[in-house]
């Protein structure tokens, strides 16, 4: 599903009057397969874009389609209408939270994940639910048999943001959209879940992922396209290279990947490079400029 | 959203009665409530009435604000009206239905009206009083209470931690249902009973998150050597100004007029 925003608008509190304009108009295209990134300062409406994308937050102003569902309400469409639809939509767009595991409550780990399930597909018979429940907890690297009948809250914290992944992968979404997915993970446990996604995008589990990221270095080694906020609009839409060998005032002050950061001081005592700055490609790129020089 | 509830929750703005001692309007508020009660007729309703009409005036907060932050207890005084209109008892012949009397009906329009204003004043005082102010305030009336070994300061503690939670709670029960709507959940439709089935994958998590901060925060009061017994200063000191005289002897009046137009007549 092709995602396409064009000049939408929100603000929080709108009646009150400390209210503040969090989007002012985000143009932004989202094609099916890529693995997205949204960078930008704290406060630059990052949440507030994604919380769009299946329909926690009501379209204000401007346009909002996902696939073929048409976000901001119609006059033409009931109110019933407008339900049942935003119900479809949430069982194909995926949306992990920051911090999921705030969100578990179930007794056991199956009921947990089995609740997603179990809203968008009532009528689905036990043993499909527990064939899809233990097909996502394998994917999220957690031992079914081990966990299924733990109380989610037994768990340690990053298995407790597995375990709500799992619960919202169950439903197999077609785009799964992450805010600040590896925030307070530490570095493997960060490795891992980004692995995770690699693998769920690559198997074309997941068809297309949305990821908000404060880690310079996460997106550029996965992302293929990123969109720099800035003060509520989609400043810059382009790919991490691009975002990283410019240089203005707004990708400034974003920080560097390590890569980025080294071909640039490199640049400086004349070594060009040009690979992308996925290490892998940095490294091959380095390697090549190391021979030739030899 | 929940974080739209009005109830309750500070409004910023300068205003006479925002920068009135919380003290005076405690105890405002407290004669006023008692008012209530002693005001038998409509004139005393009215004068009351006026009263709140005058201080809301006087705080800069927008009416619709006001009238906002009674939806939450309509269901209360709904019900409230409905009870005393089938049980009070009264002396003279049915007008309606064969059991509600015209005094019960009169007896009730008074009760709603009675719960409208009193929800009405206290909103006031929270709208226009900061939650620390609020504490300092009940603290300070209270502190007589120590000679008896009251345990003054730690109830004012208990209430302004309760207080300052209220709005991050709501905002994290904000966050979780999104994040339960996310995964399907649907709380606006079925009956009551499937409603409030629904709300339990928000309870639970909320209240894991309120025993966790908790701890968090008993925990940030241990390692800063935080102990109950010790004396301690205040940043901002209560002081009494002619604002407050003001404030005191308008009520003084009201309240004295309240008594004399109670005289006119019962109900
Ligand atoms: N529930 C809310 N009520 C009122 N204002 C809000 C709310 N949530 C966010 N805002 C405001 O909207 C603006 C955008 O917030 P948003 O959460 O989208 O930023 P963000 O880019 O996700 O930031 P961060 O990187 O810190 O997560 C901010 O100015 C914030 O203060
Ligand atoms: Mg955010």
């Amino acid at each position: 599903m092709q995602i396409i925003s064009k000049g939408l608008t929100f603000t929080y509190n709108r009646e009150a009057d400390f209210h503040r304009q969090a989007l002012q108009g985000v143009d932004l295209t989202i094609n099916e397969g890529d693995f997205f990134g949204i960078v930008g300062e704290t406060g630059s409406g990052k949440s507030t874009f994604i919380q769009h994308l299946n329909g926690l937050i009501k379209v204000q102003g401007g346009s909002l389609w996902v696939g073929d569902f048409n976000l901001a309400p119609t006059d033409k469409q009931g109110k019933k209408q407008y339900k049942k639809m935003l119900k479809q939509l949430r069982h194909k767009v995926g949306m992990v939270f920051q911090y999921p595991e705030y969100q578990l409550f179930a007794e056991t780990v199956f009921e947990d994940v089995a609740f997603g399930v179990k809203n968008f597909f009532p009528t689905l018979s036990d043993e499909e639910i527990e064939k899809r429940v233990a097909k996502a907890i394998d994917l999220v690297g957690l031992d079914y048999n081990k966990v299924k009948n733990k109380s989610p809250f037994e768990l340690s914290g990053g298995q407790k943001r597995r375990a709500a992944i799992a619960g919202i992968l169950v439903s197999e979404p077609e785009v799964l959209v992450l805010d600040e997915p590896v925030a307070g993970l530490d570095p493997v446990g960060k490795k891992r879940l980004m692995s995770l996604l690699h693998t769920l995008h690559d198997t074309g589990i997941v068809k297309t992922i949305v990821i908000v990221s404060h880690d310079m270095d996460e997106i550029s080694e996965n992302v293929n396209r990123v969109a720099l906020f800035c003060g509520g609009r989609a400043v810059k839409v382009c790919t991490p290279k691009e975002l990283f060998s410019q240089k203005d005032e707004s990708s400034s002050r974003l920080g560097l990947p390590v890569t980025a950061y080294v071909s640039e001081k490199l640049n400086e005592v004349g070594v060009e490079l040009s690979s992308d700055f996925k290490t892998e490609n940095f490294i091959k790129d380095l390697v090549k400029k190391y021979k030739e020089t030899v | 959203m929940l974080s739209d509830l009005t109830f309750g929750q500070y409004y910023e703005t300068d205003s006479f009665v925002h920068r009135l001692d919380p003290r005076i309007k405690i105890l405002i508020l407290i004669a006023y409530v008692v008012f209530i009660f002693v005001a038998r007729n409509f004139y005393a309703f009215l004068a009351l009435a006026v009263f709140l009409v005058i201080a809301v005036i006087f705080s800069k907060i927008p009416f619709s604000n006001m009238i906002k932050s009674m939806k939450g207890i309509l269901f209360i005084i709904v019900i409230t009206v409905i009870l005393n209109v089938f049980f009070y008892k009264g002396e003279t012949q049915t007008v309606l239905f064969w059991i509600i009397t015209k005094e019960a009906l009169i007896f009730s329009a008074y009760m709603a009206l009675r719960l409208i204003i009193l929800v009405m004043g206290s909103v006031l005082l929270t709208f226009t009083t900061t939650p620390v102010a609020l504490t300092d305030g009940i603290e300070s009336l209270l502190s007589p209470l120590k000679v008896i070994k009251f345990p003054v300061h730690e109830l004012a503690l208990v209430m302004s931690i309760a207080l300052r939670f209220i709005p991050i709670l709501m905002g994290e029960a904000d966050r979780i249902i999104m994040s339960q709507k996310a995964r399907g959940a649907d709380f606006d439709s079925g009956n009551v009973i499937s409603r409030a089935k629904a709300m339990i994958p928000v309870l639970i998590p909320l209240l894991v998150s309120a025993f966790r901060r908790a701890e968090e925060l008993g925990d940030a009061m241990d390692s800063r050597c935080y102990s109950s017994s010790a004396v301690r200063t205040k940043y901002k000191k209560l002081k009494l100004s002619a604002r407050d005289l003001v404030a005191t002897l308008v009520s003084i009046i009201i309240f004295v007029s309240v008594i004399f137009l109670n005289g006119l007549g019962g109900v």
